[in-house]
């Protein structure tokens, strides 16, 4: 998985090698430093990099005990959150990983009911998310097990299958009633290996992350016209792809604002296609053609441009760091100014995104979320007068709120800002939110 | 992923076995200069705070940064506290980045010692970094690395590349009083020459090139606006340099210098790697101190930032107007805290108070109505109500009284308490520390007011404000700090090093020589090593051992080294007499203890005509034309020297009767007060005559 030759700096290619070798405690130390020093960044990187040292950490454990396990998860994660607590995906991995194992134990408790197969419909996701105010965060590992769970572990594509259901399935109000609380986790000694499943669900979501950029690609047909204007914003994979999967059948003609000064080298290189990815991502799919070389126009603006070039413009697609429970998302710094001036415009804005980077959390202090960078990318630090007199701030980050947004691409499909709690609901577990 | 591949692909195109080698980090943990002081007499220098993170981590991570896998940290004094943090550091848990962590502990004095202590314990297997414990930098040190090893494969002569900082012409962290002058060919980044102008002493604002480097070169750039934070990447051969030229103490000023100098010889080159982003600095003085802790504060490192949390425990967050702030403090309704601050754990500020600009460190309690601005203040302080705190730097468990004012510039060391109602002039420093003299840590109520604890602390070599203090540290010489600022009569070494060819006049080395000029450089080199080690009271033979070899090296004659032997201990007993000694006392101390240093570049002690005796009694005498008290000294040196028995009657009445020796007026002043000593003599020998013909008879 790792490419032949580590680069010299430590970063996800050397954590992941180095994953196999050192021991689990190690091996979360060097993750929590490699995220502090910014060294594992974007949210794919912290997801993938999270993704893989909770399976290493699962499967270190040697208990199958449901409440233990989940016990350690919380504790590595909480850390890993503290380390950089502006990577929502870290969080929204190991909720993820949490609600595995809750599913796995309540599923085993389960298991004398008959599995339904692949593809059934009656899914139950839903009656965890019951309102359940009183349901304590940690004390019960119960919730919604009165209904027949189809085993997650038992068709390998469970995972899809469980991320895609809320789409076939409208209605779903859970109904309180059936998050009864039944017997305690640990009943079932005899149960079959809870780790193994939980591990096998693990290999999911990170096939998932690698997977997540084409399925999202996928809907780019039912998005992207002929001879549309597009504009769009900083050099993210997810946009890229999703363009060149339209730039396969149709010509359409792409607006690129360069996203100075914290991106715009990327942005640069990945409209002249010069450079090839950036080098966090672990694909090695990352030398793909430029768009210049499907024949589609584009255009790089200065980020300042943006307003002008509005009236001109059928749709924003924009890329994101994370989307928030409320339909808010937090991007690259500048993505509000475009999502503003879109609304002006009376522009849709479409924001393409993993399921993976919807974190539950809401954004009550929203500044709280955005990443301040390095200020020698705004002023240069060999200007001495300037440096000594000024205040340089270097947000990383946007904070773009609901209304702003008209559509979520996610590899689900699309959803408008104010569907997504419902997408929160499926894939975090109510008890997990704030671990 | 591709230039990375790129970079580490080349040298394993060419030798497989080198990218598999580890990369190895000395840290020096020590720079041995005196520029924290009083800090530095209670705790390493590399373990106090910036930002309320000890120096030292921030070096570390640098390192860890840059896939460094085996570090080797040289402690120096206090080194039992710093093993002592390190090992209860994250640095030496399992989970630390590098795979080996050796701590040495070494009696070194110098980078050069260490250097040596190093080649000698063949520990260093590959290219290495050499950093101080003091660097912080966000460098990725990949791009430099991948150069150094590119140009080595190329040739072995590369042997070195200083990695430097792009800063323009007037910056903060610059260091402000000695300004590096780097010399470079553009087309291969090689350093062709170096040379440091000391803004303090008005004699050196030139630079001396040699003409062969602008004929042979067709392109230069010469560079004086470039931060240099002593990272460098080194191959092994790097050491045996180190250890072939002993007299060298640092890194730059003399080991740079030398290796450039001495191309002809060695065939060394040395390269630099000028970057132009990223952020590159050393803690080196007090100045670069509240610099670096402005720009970590405003985030131009990033991501070393208070927010990243280094430590374990550590919790700040960053809150609106670049406030960083850890959980757990309590802020009273209304007092104000403005802009670039940082609050640690546990600190409570009272009402009305106003902070800005300002690092608390944690279980601070500040009064009410009280004022800081610009202050760096430690952990467990108390500042009392109504005081005020501007541009001062507070250890930790200092108390500060009601009603005091710290002015700018003062430095209050651990546990010092200052009684109410004091003022605390500018620049003070108050330190707890025992006394270098007596060991006594008796407190001065003049300074700390009536049952204040803590006295004034005076830097051995008591110069004359903190301002210039602080600034006038290279950061680079240890030995040279203390000469920078003293009388003008008083020709400092410094000013005679770095008068490299000669070429100035005013200097007691010009008027001495207007001959060969390249034995202009070894008299400096040699003067200031045994200078050096008559200030540390080094054993004559050490002495000896590296007066010699730095003859043989530079094939110097033995009249430049008596020259230089003249030198360096009249400065050195101007100095032990500007601390208060007497000179008879100094003179016969020195000689005493050194006359054999002198005994070993006479060697006509058999002879008739007294040259060599005679031509250290003028090189003495020249040497005291420019020092205060000159004739006294002449006096007590001609009288010692002779009880000694290092030099003979014979060659006293050569000096005198010789014309060299009252040439000018200048040089009859001096002499004058040896008249006596000479007529003493004369006395003496008609009565030893007459003692031997009364024996005769």
């Amino acid at each position: 998985m790792p490419p032949p030759s580590a680069p010299l700096t430590p970063g996800l290619a050397s954590f992941l090698k180095s994953l196999k070798i050192n021991p689990i405690d190690t091996s979360i130390d060097n993750l929590i430093s490699l995220l502090k020093r910014r060294q594992i960044r974007h949210s794919r990187s912290c997801a993938t990099a999270t993704a893989y040292l909770l399976r290493s950490v699962i499967s270190a454990c040697r208990t199958s005990d449901a409440s233990k396990l989940i016990e350690r998860v919380q504790s590595v994660g909480r850390r890993l959150i503290a380390a950089q607590p502006r990577e929502m995906v870290v969080g929204n991995i190991v909720r993820r990983v949490l609600g595995l194992i809750r599913d796995e134990a309540e599923d085993d408790r389960d298991g004398d009911f008959s599995l339904s197969e692949a593809g059934s419909e009656s899914l139950p996701q839903t009656p965890r998310a019951g309102d359940d105010l009183s349901e304590s965060l940690y004390g019960r590992h119960d919730g919604s097990a009165s209904k027949p769970l189809s085993s997650l572990a038992a068709h390998p594509i469970s995972m899809f299958s469980l991320l895609s259901q809320p789409e076939s399935e409208n209605s779903l109000p859970g109904s309180p009633a059936s998050a009864s609380p039944s017997g305690r986790l640990p009943a079932h000694p005899q149960n079959k290996d809870i780790r193994a499943e939980v591990l096998d669900g693990i290999n999911e979501i990170i096939d998932e992350l690698g997977q997540v950029d084409d399925q999202i690609a996928a809907y780019a047909l039912d998005h992207i016209h002929s001879n549309e204007i597009i504009l769009t914003h900083t050099s993210s994979t997810t946009v890229q792809k999703f363009l060149l999967k339209a730039a396969a059948k149709r010509k359409f003609t792409v607006i690129h604002a360069e996203s100075y000064p914290n991106n715009h080298e990327a942005t640069h290189a990945t409209v002249s296609g010069t450079a090839p990815n950036d080098d966090e991502l672990l694909s090695t799919e990352s030398f793909q053609k430029p768009l210049i070389a499907h024949g589609i126009t584009v255009i790089l603006i200065p980020d300042s441009a943006v307003f002008a070039l509005m009236s001109r413009v059928n749709k924003v697609i924009l890329g994101t760091h994370s989307v928030l429970a409320n339909g808010g998302l937090v991007a690259s710094a500048g993505t509000r100014v475009i999502a503003r001036a879109a609304k002006v415009h009376q522009t849709p804005v479409v924001v393409v995104s993993g399921v993976y980077k919807l974190s539950p959390v809401y954004p009550f202090d929203f500044d709280s979320l955005i990443e301040y960078g390095d200020s020698s990318k705004v002023i240069g630090y060999e200007d001495g007068d300037l440096v000594e007199q000024i205040d340089v701030q270097n947000p990383l980050y946007d904070y773009v709120p609901a209304e702003l947004v008209d559509l979520y691409i996610t590899n689900l499909g699309g959803h408008a800002p104010s569907y997504l709690y419902r997408i929160v609901s499926d894939h975090y577990r109510k008890e997990d939110i704030n671990f | 992923m591709a230039p990375k591949k790129g970079g580490s692909a080349k040298p394993r195109g060419n030798a497989t076995e080198e990218v598999e080698e580890t990369l190895q980090a000395v840290v020096l943990a020590d720079t041995f200069e005196t520029r924290f002081e009083p800090f530095t007499l209670d705790k390493p220098r590399c373990l106090l705070p910036l930002a309320n993170t000890p120096l030292i981590e921030y070096t570390f991570e640098f390192l860890a940064n840059a896939g460094v896998e085996e570090v080797f940290l040289y402690g120096g004094a206090h080194s039992d506290q710093l093993e002592s943090y390190i090992n209860g550091s994250k640095w030496r848990a399992p989970s630390s980045p590098f795979r080996q962590f050796t701590f040495l502990k070494s009696t070194s004095t110098s980078v050069g010692d260490v250097m040596r202590d190093l080649d000698g314990k063949h520990l260093i297997t590959g290219d290495f970094l050499v950093v101080s414990g003091d660097v912080i930098s966000n460098l990725p040190i990949e791009g430099a690395l991948a150069k150094h090893r590119a140009r080595r494969q190329a040739d072995k002569n590369a042997i070195m590349t200083m990695i430097l900082r792009e800063a323009g012409n007037n910056h903060r962290t610059k260091a402000s009083s000695v300004s590096p002058v780097f010399i470079v060919d553009p087309t291969k980044d090689r350093c062709l020459h170096y040379e440091e102008i000391d803004h303090h002493s008005s004699e050196s604002s030139r630079l001396n090139i040699d003409a062969e480097i602008i004929t042979t070169f067709s392109e230069i750039d010469i560079r004086q606006d470039l931060i240099d934070c002593n990272i460098d990447i080194c191959t092994p051969d790097v050491l045996s340099l180190w250890s072939d030229s002993f007299d060298y103490q640092t890194p730059r000023k003399q080991f740079l210098y030398g290796v450039l100098k001495d191309y002809e010889l060695n065939g060394k080159t040395i390269h630099t790697h000028i970057i132009e982003d990223h952020y590159v600095a050393r803690v080196r003085n007090l100045k670069a101190y509240d610099a670096v802790s402005k720009d970590i504060i405003a985030r131009w490192a990033y991501p070393l930032c208070p927010d990243t949390n280094l430590l374990p425990g550590h919790n700040y967050e960053l809150r609106k107007g670049t406030l960083y702030q850890e959980q757990d403090v309590t802020l009273a309704r209304s007092c104000v805290v403005g802009r670039r601050t940082v609050i640690g754990q546990g600190t409570s500020i009272g009402d009305k108070t106003t902070v800005k600009d300002t690092v608390l460190g944690r279980n601070c309690k500040i009064g009410k109505n009280v004022t800081l601005e610009g202050a760096y203040i430690w952990d467990n302080v108390v500042v009392g109500d109504g005081t005020t705190v501007r541009q001062a730097i507070i250890a930790d468990g200092v108390v500060v009284g009601n009603k005091c004012a710290i002015e700018p510039g003062s430095l209050l060391s651990f546990g010092v308490k200052i009684a109410d109602g004091v003022i605390v002039s500018e620049g003070r420093r108050i330190t707890k520390a025992p006394r270098e003299e007596d060991d006594s840590t008796a407190s001065d109520p003049d300074i700390v007011g009536e049952g204040g604890e803590g006295y004034e602390y005076v830097p051995y070599d008591d110069e004359d404000d903190d301002e210039t203090a602080s600034n006038a540290s290279s950061g680079l010489i240890y030995n040279m700090a203390n000469l920078s600022l003293s009388t003008e009569s008083i020709s400092t070494l410094s000013s005679e090093i770095s008068d490299y060819r000669g070429s100035r006049s005013g200097s007691f080395a010009t008027s001495l020589s207007d001959d060969e000029e390249h034995d202009t450089h070894f008299v400096q080199d040699a003067a200031a090593s045994v200078f050096d080690s008559l200030r540390d009271g080094v054993s004559t033979d050490v002495v000896q051992l590296e007066l010699v070899s730095l003859r043989m090296t530079a094939n110097a004659s033995d009249h430049d080294v008596r020259r230089a032997v003249a030198s360096a201990f009249m400065k050195h007993a101007a100095q032990l007499m500007e601390a208060g000694q007497g000179a008879g006392e100094v003179v016969s101390d020195i000689f005493g203890k050194y006359h054999e240093i002198i005994e070993r570049a006479l060697f006509d002690r058999d002879s008739a005509v007294k040259t060599d005796q005679v031509d250290f009694l003028l090189l003495l005498q020249q040497d005291l034309v420019h020092r205060n008290r000159g004739e006294t000294v002449l006096l007590f040196a001609a009288k010692e020297l002779y009880e000694l028995e290092v030099i003979e009657e014979e060659a006293f009445e050569q000096w005198w009767a010789d014309e060299r020796s009252k040439n000018t007026e200048e040089l009859q002043k001096v002499r004058s007060q040896t008249l006596q000593f000479i007529d003493w003599l004369a006395n003496a020998e008609e009565e030893e005559s007459s003692e031997e013909s009364d024996d005769e008879e």
